[in-house]
């Protein structure tokens, strides 16, 4: 992902979508935790998890999972 | 040789990932994808669920990609030829279309019944998004309950969409348990869980005539019984879609034949991602196969892409464990691993079934245990390595192997004893 000084990736995940397999624990469990029926995540992504986080995005069942670019 | 046009022939996840990738990666010439659907590509298993019982619309379910594709589209369009003598695929009307680099990624058909009457609009397959309107349709014409034909993942997740719906639905299956193939224990709770919510279940059940009378569509079964229905949906499984490819140079049976990179065996600038790549997953055997499972199409698409930019001799092996997942009632059914490779099925936990094969753990199931399911995906990483060059896996296990209940046994005694450096090849 392109990006210049001072961007960050920001997760959000469509809780209504998620239905909690856990694929994207698999692929980025530095950000993504299952707790108690409920998806815990970070929202800004440290840069070194970028890589990670966008094949929980791609490989979620749901679909759920939305990667966007923000200024910090 | 400047790579300048990039042809990706089927627009499904697989395809769509492969140009995702492609972009990635910086390929700066054009990449024209070619599918035969008139959409651009969706998430495919929203069909039979979301899309099916009307939550989402199609509109809602378009694939996002990851950058700019900066794609030329020719949806709706069906290659009927590839000639990879003179690489160029081939379309109706005499069009062709050259590439410098080819991904195949056409994924396959729903399979028919001999005997079903295709022709009658009531009786239909459930694949892409006209399917499940053409589905919706057929139900609109009477209130007569649903009969989905296969008791396996499109079959189950089809019957429980039909209960949201408040249709009556029939299973009619050919084996003795829905599920089957994931072991008696998951088979099992399948069984109850559908009984449980009113799904009627024919068990070893084969259809002996079809009546496609005016008021609904009757199947006469084996038995003796005979059930009338608004609708008829047949999953019975899919079938590569590869008969445009017969005549190409490629060798094509059950599939495209692959190198373990995924390259189209003999031929230097094809790759082939998705339902359709028969090749040689090295983290298992040196057997050939294919593996319909999303994930699996998502990944070998990127990887595709990746190796087809990177040339042949550079090019790094595909080696995923596969993973899939279905949701029934919200019973979430998932596994990872090869278990048509297993003989044997051992229980590893509560709702946890492990597949075996020669004493070797090659799959894991797990029934609503998605935690459970992320610990054994993790072990079964580390229990089938991926091979490096020139170099047997050290955690590989021995070739007699270890027995099944020795490692179940293992795996109580210390969940952590996979997770010294040297696996369970140092058989402490």
């Amino acid at each position: 992902m392109r990006r210049g000084r001072g961007r960050a990736t920001v997760v959000r995940v469509d809780n209504d979508r998620c239905e909690l397999y856990g694929i994207c624990v698999a692929e980025a469990p530095e950000v993504f935790r299952l707790s108690d029926n409920r998806l815990r995540h970070g929202r800004r992504i440290d840069p070194a998890d970028e890589i990670a986080v966008a094949a929980a995005a791609r490989n979620c069942p749901m679909q759920a999972i939305r990667l966007r670019e923000s200024a910090r | 040789m400047t790579v300048e046009r990039i042809v990706v022939v089927g627009a499904g996840a697989a395809g769509f990932r492969a140009a995702e990738r492609l972009r990635q990666l910086g390929f700066d010439g054009e990449v024209v994808m070619i599918g035969d659907e008139p959409r651009k590509p969706y998430h495919r298993p929203a069909v039979c669920k979301a899309l099916l019982c009307g939550s989402r619309k199609a509109r809602d379910v378009t694939l996002e990609a990851a950058v700019e594709l900066d794609v030329g589209w020719r949806l709706g369009t069906r290659a009927i030829g590839l000639d990879t003598a003179r690489h160029a695929v081939l379309l109706p009307g005499g069009e062709e279309v050259g590439y410098d680099g080819l991904i195949l990624a056409t994924g396959g058909y729903p399979r028919s019944l001999p005997g079903a009457p295709r022709h009658d609009p009531r009786v239909r397959v459930l694949r892409t998004v006209e399917d499940a309107e053409g589905v919706q349709a057929a139900l609109r014409t009477s209130r007569l309950p649903a009969v989905v034909v296969g008791g396996g993942f499109i079959g189950c997740e089809f019957a429980a969409s039909m209960r949201a719906m408040g249709r009556e639905v029939i299973v009619v299956n050919n084996s003795a348990k829905l599920l089957h193939r994931f072991g008696d224990a998951i088979a099992d709770a399948a069984g109850d869980l559908h009984a449980g919510h009113r799904v009627d279940t024919r068990s070893n059940a084969r259809i002996r005539k079809w009546d496609t009378g005016r008021d609904g569509v009757g199947l006469h079964l084996d038995n003796g019984d005979v059930v009338f229905a608004a609708c008829v949906v047949l999953a019975v499984g899919s079938t590569p879609s590869v008969e445009w490819l017969r005549g190409s140079g490629l060798r094509v049976d059950d599939g495209v034949f692959c190198e373990p990179t995924l390259f189209a065996a003999g031929v230097d600038d094809v790759a082939v991602a998705g339902d359709i790549a028969r090749w040689p997953n090295l983290r298992f055997d040196p057997v050939p196969r294919r593996v319909e499972h999303w994930i699996t199409a998502v990944e070998g698409g990127r990887a595709a892409a990746e190796n087809l930019l990177a040339g042949k001799w550079a090019a790094k092996p595909f080696t995923p464990l596969p993973r899939a997942w279905t949701s029934q009632f919200d019973v979430r059914v998932q596994h990872v691993g090869m278990p048509a490779l297993a003989t044997d099925t051992v229980p590893l936990d509560a709702g946890v079934t492990g597949f075996v094969r020669a004493g070797n753990l090659v799959a894991v199931a797990t029934w609503d245990r998605p935690h459970a399911m992320l610990d054994w995906t993790a072990t079964l990483d580390r229990l089938l390595p991926v091979p490096t060059a020139g170099r047997r896996p050290r955690a590989r296990p021995p070739r007699d192997g270890i027995p099944a209940r020795v490692l179940i046994e293992r795996h109580y005694a210390s969940r952590h004893s996979f997770d010294g450096p040297n696996g369970i090849m140092t058989g402490q």
